[in-house]
């Protein structure tokens, strides 16, 4: 199982990539290029949105929150998580972990706002998974860490994928032989990835475990 | 011959004059004392940095490779604290606002204050009962234990946590993506780290109030630590983590 989310949609367009383009249409295209590739390599795939507005599920009409995509890709239980993103700066992709520290377990209580900290030695290991591919493929690639809503709230080795435009035309974005190349070395990868992932230690709980109640500005809150 | 009412409307216009003058010099004076009493207050929200230059690192983002580097600038800064952070980051990003810069951003003031609070975060109430009349009256609402992991709790004694009050006016301009925003913060959080090595935390609010992203991406919810963000210590770090 792999979940795929396309960032923004709807009133949330993104950054402007270009006079035409905005970034929730490339993330979306991308994620639909990247679906087919990896249905057809055998994996499951989840998406947060398959159409320009996000909804929440089993709530029509309700507008999509971050949380709400982090409770998707965690209820899927995924081998990877890949959060899509496109902007105009920059050249080929870049690609972000989370910059939480990783913890040695997952806590019997899942802190929601730090629940990818149990995951960050398997994000870490995809990252270098994902950063050979790209080698390979002669794509340029940025990798680096940054704090991008809801990666640490996931459940799963978690990156964000940033695609940039391929040369110095932002409108290059959205050629189809560049985004399918991109796509397929993600597949590639992950078709690797699929016999490594393995889970984090879950940790017991303690004897006097006391939980207080959460809320979202809160980081020691519980996962819902 | 002048007539008595006429002589009667001149001494009253005399008066007047002479009132209105008195007044006005006690509201001059009143006006001077009000803010000879606003210059030596110590509650003055930025003062005016009257020490020498000195010597201090900005860590400097480059949009082309992604990296930070540090860089010596020699600013006069004040001596508050609160006052030095917000300083700091004001003239951080007066220089992105300049023109040709690596990591172009809008100009104009993007903080509206910065908050210096110790840790570990304690948040204390008043209490009458005999338990916690001992302490003074007061009692903390947030239990602390000694393994508490929770992210608030300090390093080192004396360390702080930086709530950095951003302008919705900086934010609403700030350039979109995960790449811009995040050496955006990350920018912030060395420059914090390399002049106020007090400062262990940081917490970011846009009008006083939490926001999720600084534009679109950058999570700003979570508490960032503050750390030595330049891209050789990054480096460093990743290969210690392998």
């Amino acid at each position: 199982m792999i979940v795929l989310d396309p960032a923004h949609g709807g009133v949330d367009s993104g950054s402007q990539i270009s006079d035409t383009t905005v970034e929730k249409n490339v993330t979306l295209a991308l994620a639909f290029r990247l679906r087919s590739l990896l249905t057809a390599r055998g994996f499951s795939v989840v998406m947060t949105r398959d159409a320009d507005a996000p909804a929440v599920p089993n709530a029509a009409g309700a507008a999509m929150t971050l949380d709400d995509r982090a409770g998707i890709a965690n209820h899927a239980h995924a081998a990877a998580c890949l959060v899509l993103h496109a902007t105009p700066g920059g050249t080929g992709v870049h690609l972000y972990r989370s910059e939480l520290e990783a913890s040695e377990g997952q806590p019997f209580v899942v802190p929601w706002l730090t629940a990818q900290a149990a995951w960050i030695p398997q994000s870490r290991l995809l990252e270098k998974q994902m950063t050979a591919a790209f080698s390979r493929s002669g794509l340029a690639l940025v990798a680096s860490n940054a704090s991008v809503r809801p990666i640490d709230s996931l459940t799963c080795p978690a990156l964000v994928v940033e695609l940039a435009p391929s040369g110095d035309d932002a409108d290059s974005i959205n050629d189809t032989d560049y985004q399918q190349r991109v796509a397929q070395t993600i597949a590639g990868a992950l078709l690797f990835w699929q016999n490594e992932v393995q889970p984090p230690t879950r940790l017991s709980a303690p004897a006097s475990a006391t939980v207080r109640p959460a809320t979202t500005s809160d980081t020691a809150g519980a996962q819902p | 011959m002048i007539q008595r009412h006429q002589r009667i409307v001149f001494w009253c216009l005399v008066v007047c004059i002479i009132g209105m003058g008195v007044l006005l010099a006690v509201g001059r004076q009143r006006g001077r004392q009000r803010i000879a009493a606003l210059a030596d207050d110590e509650t003055t929200p930025l003062d005016a940095p009257t020490a020498m230059a000195e010597t201090v690192t900005l860590d400097l983002a480059n949009d082309a490779d992604g990296s930070i580097a540090p860089a010596s600038r020699q600013i006069a800064l004040p001596q508050d604290p609160n006052a030095r952070a917000r300083a700091l980051i004001d003239h951080l990003i007066a220089e992105y606002a300049l023109p040709g810069s690596a990591h172009a951003l809008p100009p104009g003031s993007a903080v509206a204050e910065v908050f210096l609070l110790p840790l570990p975060l304690v948040g204390y109430t008043t209490d009458s009962t005999s338990s916690a009349t001992k302490d003074g009256g007061f009692r903390p609402t947030v239990p602390v234990a000694q393994d508490d992991p929770d992210p608030v709790q300090p390093k080192q004694l004396g360390g702080e946590l930086a709530v950095i009050d951003l302008h919705s006016t900086f934010v609403n301009q700030h350039p979109s993506g995960v790449e811009v925003e995040s050496l955006t913060l990350r920018s912030i959080l060395g420059t914090l780290h390399a002049n106020l090595p007090q400062i262990e935390q940081v917490r970011f609010l846009v009008d006083g109030q939490a926001r999720e992203t600084l534009a679109g991406h950058a999570d700003l919810l979570r508490t960032y630590p503050a750390a030595d963000t330049t891209s050789s210590a990054g480096t460093a770090n990743e290969r210690q983590s392998n």
